[in-house]
């Protein structure tokens, strides 16, 4: 039953992935941006017993811009994540030889500072998980939707290289957001928005360019981790929407149709 | 059915049970019977022996006095005559044949002893000689050619003056210690044997019931649940195996039943969408337009995530009822969830022209899962905005009841359909009231375009968390309350002061 799989580097991504022409494609995702900047790129690596979750991760990735290897085997992760060149892991939890946890903790028993994104089958997360949740690392159930993967690696990374200062305005085209006063402005007028809608709009502006799902929103917004068959996201964006690109000839908040939303010019 | 027994009967337990049960019963006995002979014989010989103090005392007495001329012996051993003839005959003045006394009178080397008994007199005075026979204290001594021992009292005439034995054989006693000790051994023996009888019957009996149940248990199948346990009227242990073991098939069967729902429906709920899903993208690959084929993608995107979603609610539905929901409970505000939770919906509701109106008494502290709960109140939120219709006022107001807290959502809309308020009917009935069939997994309204697991989940974690959810239809003569009403009650988290009281009944539907 032991999947082969041999190793897999795939440097270059974007220009090396067939799909790769910029421009195409509706769900194209945004290239990592803002992190390691004086390096070449971000490297990770995906520890996945599943072939076709292995590959479709590691393409989406590469696509976004990071180097990635790819393993099968927790051993073989072992060694190559001892070389000390992985930015972050991304392991599966139900591998072949070991079981992934156990690969988290022989990692860092030797020393593997690295951050861990967990990715796990089960439905309710299990309590170890979440205690290594709080030692600082994160987790997914799947499925999963590729640009929540893509925000908590980079939140992920971000944690790990503690550089940038916290801005206090944010500013995309001429949208403009004070976060202390709590003010948002449009080529100069004001905005008003309820607590709520300015809350959304800050995360928006945050991850301006990269898209976020809905349960990404609700999880940062409202502080709740629902799935919802309802639109009540949408209802929200909605109104925003309203507000902030109303009387102006760019909309700057887009929906990305069964992903999510992203607010860019 | 019981060949298996037959044939190996000496491998049953009741053969086991029975031969164990009987060998202590027959060890415990005999010992019993032992003491209980011991004690006879005891007695027997004492009495011969105080009479054989009391005759010997007599005969010394009768020696000292009698003046030693030629006479002497002649009465000495006509008054011991007398005294062995007195033994000879019993009580009603039969001759008792077998009893043999001796009498012995000696003095020194020189003289010949006196002498009254059976002829062979020189055999009785070796064995008194080899014997240190002590005055008053009898001793059972073997003479040759003599079956039985005799026993012999001394008593010392003046010192240097010899002694006096007298011996006695009392055979009658002894025939009656043997009558005594065979009756013993044959009474013990009928009594072992029925005990035994009687022990493996019973148990025969009643483990032939435990194999019934055996033979019950081997006859069950996956697709065969219906076998059942003969059950007697009786209140013994195996009756209770037996109606314990119906009972546990009948639970066992339910389970298997409401599973082959679960699965028929879940397999029905899967497929569809499934099906969409496939179409959508076969077209999306056929279509040269890519904005068109984009928005199709996209749809199969959103089809996917609700079945995803199916999934994760039903397993945890299943897992809640099944009582292995793991729950991460930590305190908090109940009116401080409720608010956010409708702060959440609210614009929806006015986007769907509903209003909405939330009633929040202050802080209600309750213990709970934080993630379970959010879902059940967003559940609860979404099923309002489904089917309480189109400018229908909702309202939700939490509030305390004794140690419980509240969350009533009602609204004035259609209510529930009059079938989904009725009790399941195929709930175990463990707790009395079963919930009615709107809490049930993958039960839904005819019009609904739901899966049916909205209302189980909130029945679910209300459960799961020691509350209970309740379902029914306002008054209808009494508005606004008129449409659904579904009331949540929790346990509130101790040490709280409640002056707050439900405003509505809690009463069972």
């Amino acid at each position: 039953m032991k999947q082969s799989m041999p190793l897999r580097r795939i440097g270059d991504a974007a220009a090396a992935s067939p799909a790769g022409g910029a421009g195409q494609g509706a769900l194209k995702l945004p290239r990592v941006d803002g992190i390691g900047e004086g390096r070449t790129e971000m490297r990770l690596l995906v520890v996945e017993d599943d072939s076709t979750i292995r590959e479709f991760l590691t393409r989406a990735l590469a696509e976004s811009g990071f180097g990635v290897d790819a393993s099968s085997l927790g051993s073989q992760a072992e060694k190559m994540a001892l070389e000390g060149v992985h930015d972050a892991l991304i392991v599966d939890l139900t591998l072949p030889d070991m079981d992934g946890l156990e690969l988290i903790q022989r990692l860092r028993a030797q020393g593997v500072g690295s951050p861990v994104l967990i990715l796990s089958a089960r439905r309710s997360v299990d309590e170890r998980v979440l205690g290594l949740e709080r030692g600082g690392d994160d987790y997914m159930t799947k499925p999963f939707a590729v640009a929540e993967l893509l925000a908590r690696v980079r939140a992920l990374l971000r944690r790990s290289t503690p550089t940038q200062s916290e801005a206090t305005r944010l500013r995309v085209a001429d949208l403009e957001i004070d976060l202390i006063r709590r003010e948002a402005r449009r080529s100069g007028t004001e905005i008003q928005l309820t607590q709520q809608e300015f809350a959304l709009l800050e995360y928006l502006c945050r991850n301006a360019g990269r898209v976020v799902t809905r349960a990404m929103v609700l999880d940062h917004v409202w502080k709740m981790r629902i799935d919802t068959s309802t639109n009540i996201v949408d209802v929200h964006i909605h109104r925003l929407r309203n507000k902030v690109d109303r009387d102006s000839q760019q909309p700057l908040i887009r929906t990305i149709r069964g992903v999510g939303y992203v607010l860019k010019d | 059915m019981f060949s298996r027994i037959s044939r190996s009967f000496y491998r049953t337990s009741a053969w086991r049970l029975a031969l164990r049960s009987t060998l202590v019963f027959a060890a415990g006995s005999a010992a019993v019977f032992l003491v209980m002979y011991i004690v006879v014989a005891r007695t027997v010989q004492e009495r011969s022996d105080s009479w054989l103090i009391g005759e010997s005392e007599t005969l010394k007495q009768v020696a000292l006095n009698t003046p030693r001329d030629a006479l002497y012996d002649r009465i000495v051993e006509e008054v011991a005559e007398l005294a062995s003839q007195e033994v000879s005959y019993d009580a009603t003045g039969h001759h008792v044949v077998g009893n043999t006394v001796f009498f012995a009178q000696t003095e020194g080397r020189a003289k010949a002893p006196v002498w009254v008994g059976p002829p062979d007199s020189q055999k009785f005075l070796d064995a008194i000689r080899s014997r240190r026979i002590s005055q008053g204290a009898p001793v059972s001594i073997r003479v040759p050619g003599w079956k039985a021992p005799f026993r012999v009292v001394a008593a010392d005439m003046a010192p240097g003056a010899g002694h006096i034995y007298l011996g006695l054989l009392d055979s009658a006693a002894a025939a009656l210690m043997r009558r005594l000790l065979l009756r013993f051994v044959l009474g013990w023996m009928c009594m072992v044997a029925f005990g035994f009888f009687i022990t493996l019957m019973g148990l025969r009996r009643m483990l032939r019931r435990v194999d019934a149940i055996t033979g019950a248990a081997a006859a069950i199948r996956s697709d065969d649940l219906s076998t059942r346990v003969p059950v007697e009227n009786q209140r013994d242990e195996v009756a209770r195996l037996a109606r314990t073991f119906n009972n546990m098939l009948d639970r066992i069967s339910s389970t298997v039943n409401q599973l082959r729902t679960l699965t028929d429906s879940m397999a029905h709920d899967l497929k569809s969408p499934i099906t969409t899903v496939r179409g959508n993208l076969e077209i999306a690959l056929s279509l040269d337009d890519r904005n068109q084929s984009a928005d199709l993608v996209a749809g199969a995107i959103e089809q996917l995530d609700r079945l995803s979603e199916v999934i994760t609610t039903s397993l945890d539905v299943a897992e809640a009822d099944g009582g292995a929901l793991r729950l991460r409970i930590a305190s908090l505000d109940l009116g401080d969830l409720v608010g956010r939770v409708t702060g959440l919906y609210a614009p929806a509701f006015t986007e769907n022209q509903q209003r909405l109106s939330v009633v929040v008494p202050g802080p209600v502290p309750v213990r709970m899962d934080v993630s379970l709960c959010n879902r059940m109140l967003s559940n609860l939120m979404e099923n309002e905005l489904r089917y309480a219709g189109s400018g229908s006022q909702v309202s939700v107001t939490v509030s305390t009841a004794g140690d419980r807290a509240c969350i009533t959502v009602e609204d004035d809309g259609a209510g529930f359909p009059a079938d989904l308020l009725m009790p399941a009917a195929t709930g175990d009935g463990a707790n009395g009231a079963s919930p009615p069939r709107v809490f049930q997994r993958f039960v839904k309204g005819s019009h609904s375009q739901g899966h049916g697991l909205g209302l189980a989940f909130v029945n679910a974690v209300a459960v799961a968390h020691g509350g209970r959810a309740i379902a029914r239809n306002g008054d209808p003569g009494r508005p606004p309350r008129r449409g659904a009403q579904i009331v949540i009650e929790l346990p509130l988290a101790p040490r709280v002061s409640d002056e707050e009281n439900c405003d509505v009944q809690l009463t069972a539907p």
